[in-house]
């Protein structure tokens, strides 16, 4: 590929992020500002900015590389992404913006009135982070590989640099916008190639479909414990993803909390025919793609092997565009997130706090991502999914409709889940080399299946032998989760947004 | 360009007093609370499980009908189509459903609130 046509996207959408993230500093002042965007945002604007947030390296590069390699068994892994939202819709998302908390510590903290859990909570938040900003850096790393030959390095400080600019800059507000756009962008990105190469091939005279499920790699189907497991880490791991679930506070109440969700819903949907349609092409007439560990650059080198010349080039362009957006958009939302846990717990929570933990959290992972290398994106996103759905899902989960939850329980069932869950993970990692998932035993590779519902079990046993510890204002706050807000002020939405 | 100095946003986290108190106060008030509560868990856990049993359906179906996931569409396997673009009307019905009868779930607590 043309180096320039890299380099060229590469900056392009760095400058259209600054630039969209500064115009949002003109109007983000307070602290309100800064943490939640002060939950003026409309519905479409937020939808638009959690589909921005949400698709990531591993949707936008993973999904396509997976289907290539595994074909339907990697379909398996937008349905999760998809299906973890209806989770979140059923379970969460009116409750937690009912809370009326900024972040999930604060969650905790307030429904339990415990500062201990908050602290647990942050950690553990924190670790979430930073195991999911990793494989955004790793994306890029191959992106700028592949497509300009600069070094990886490059790929990964320029997203950290970029981040830090914006977030640092404008903090929640401007990071809304940039999101929504991001999310236009990287659907366009993957449209636009994908309705070109269809005319181009069917042009061509199309070859036979058939060899959709010829395997071009030998690899071993997924068993149905690993698909099951896989969904699980899925389904219960976006409820506790801590950049999806900040975003919930920036609806002005409970009933807009669903409503957004709901678009959310619909933007995903659209999204994902696009890598899946990506990997059937590519398994169609690029199956040599998936040698040599390039199967993630499928969607990256597609418009230019299948159509070639300038036309080739400026499609390129278009998806290496969109793939930056993808690593900007979901690191910066994480950085926002971080930062606004960090800066909270350590650092007071002023603006300038908040500042310095977003340079703590971009380069932190940075650090990380030199040191590792890049898995499969797809899968190593999956496995943060799964440590996410054996800490922070159960903890959510019980906080809002069980009462019999307390502080010790709470921290317990997140330390088993944690553990339990991490430990598989860095076993995983050290056993053996990073794709061989066959030879891993498949409930190592796949942890979630038995950690979540250990992690479950912990907290509600705990709870259970500690019933004195629930909390006093338990009422009160169950209250505040689960009733509707002041009839006035939902109506007085409704009106606003028709 | 003045900038305004902001404190800590911590004192947010605490609940706000609003309208809501009146029924944190009255025992008939929690009645309804947790009659609310109750019917709306219900209301996920049905939608939740009416979209699982859906969704292990679909790959029970394909490698139960002999043929089903090969027979072509406009040219792709039923089984591409099925997996990657069917299952997305599924997730968005499940939810539409859900928020409509949250919704109107939740008009009827403030029914029975106001009334008392």
């Amino acid at each position: 590929m043309n180096p320039v046509v890299g380099i060229v996207a590469l900056v392009a959408v760095s400058v259209a992020t600054a630039v969209i993230g500064f115009y949002g500093l003109r109007i983000s002042r307070t602290t309100g500002d800064f943490y939640v965007a002060s939950r003026t945002v409309r519905p479409w604007w937020n939808a638009s900015a959690i589909g921005g947030e949400y698709l990531s390296a591993a949707s936008f590069l993973g999904v396509a590389g997976l289907v290539l390699l595994s074909g339907t068994d990697a379909l398996w892994f937008p349905i999760g992404y998809t299906a973890g939202y209806l989770m979140l819709l059923l379970f969460v998302a009116a409750p937690l913006r009912r809370s009326g908390a900024y972040t999930i510590p604060d969650f905790t903290e307030v429904r339990l009135d415990s500062r201990a859990v908050r602290r647990v909570t942050s950690l553990v938040v924190v670790v979430v982070g930073w195991l999911y900003i990793v494989p955004q850096l790793h994306g890029a790393a191959l992106t700028i590989r592949i497509t300009t030959g600069l070094p990886s390095w490059v790929g990964s400080v320029a997203v950290v640099i970029v981040v830090c600019l914006t977030v640092v800059a404008g903090g929640m507000r401007s990071i809304t916008f940039v999101q929504a756009f991001q999310y236009w962008l990287k659907l366009t990105a993957l449209a636009v190639p994908i309705v070109f190469i269809a005319l181009v091939l069917a042009g061509n005279g199309t070859p036979s479909v058939a060899e959709a499920n010829a395997n071009p790699t030998g690899l071993a189907p997924t068993g149905p414990y690993q698909n099951i497991s896989l969904l699980v880490a899925l389904l219960f791991g976006t409820l506790g993803l801590p950049h999806v679930l900040v975003r919930f506070y920036t609806n002005p109440d409970g009933h807009s909390a669903r409503r957004t969700t709901l678009i959310v819903l619909g933007l995903l949907s659209v999204f994902y025919l696009f890598p899946t349609a990506y990997g059937l092409v590519g398994r169609m007439f690029a199956p040599g793609l998936a040698q040599g560990g390039r199967s993630d650059a499928l969607v990256l080198l597609l418009p230019g092997r299948l159509i070639g010349g300038p036309a080739g080039d400026m499609l390129s362009a278009l998806v290496v565009a969109g793939a930056f957006a993808a690593f900007l958009s979901t690191t910066s939302g994480l950085v926002v997130s971080l930062a606004g846990v960090i800066s909270q717990d350590v650092l007071g929570g002023s603006v300038r706090g908040f500042r310095l933990a977003a340079l703590v959290s971009a380069t932190v992972p940075l650090g990380f991502s030199f040191m590792t290398d890049s898995l499969a994106l797809a899968g190593s996103v999956g496995l943060v999914f799964a440590f996410t759905a054996s800490t922070i899902c159960p903890a959510l989960l019980l906080g809002i409709w069980w009462r019999g939850l307390t502080d010790a329980g709470a921290i317990a069932g997140m330390v088993t889940g944690g553990v339990l869950c991490g430990g598989a993970l860095v076993a995983g990692a050290l056993s053996g080399p990073a794709l061989s998932g066959a030879a891993m035993p498949q409930w190592l590779a796949q942890p979630a299946a038995w950690t979540v519902p250990s992690a479950f079990a912990v907290m509600v046993l705990v709870s259970r032998a500690t019933k004195a510890r629930v909390p006093r204002n338990l009422t009160k706050v169950m209250t505040r989760l689960h009733t509707p807000e002041r009839p006035l002020a939902t109506e007085r939405q409704g009106t606003v947004e028709r | 360009m003045t900038r305004v100095k902001v404190t800590a946003p911590r004192s947010a986290a605490k609940p706000v007093m609003d309208s809501r108190v009146a029924a944190e106060e009255s025992d008939v008030g929690q009645v309804f609370v947790r009659s609310l509560i109750r019917s709306q868990l219900r209301l996920a856990l049905v939608v939740a499980a009416g979209f699982l049993l859906i969704l292990l359906a679909f790959p029970l179906m394909l490698g139960l009908v002999p043929g089903l996931a090969e027979a072509k569409i406009a040219g792709i396997p039923f089984g591409w189509l099925l997996l990657g673009a069917g299952i997305y009307p599924v997730i968005g019905l499940s939810a539409w459903l859900y928020i409509r009868t949250a919704a109107r779930n939740e008009a009827r607590y403030r029914d029975l609130a106001e009334d008392k």
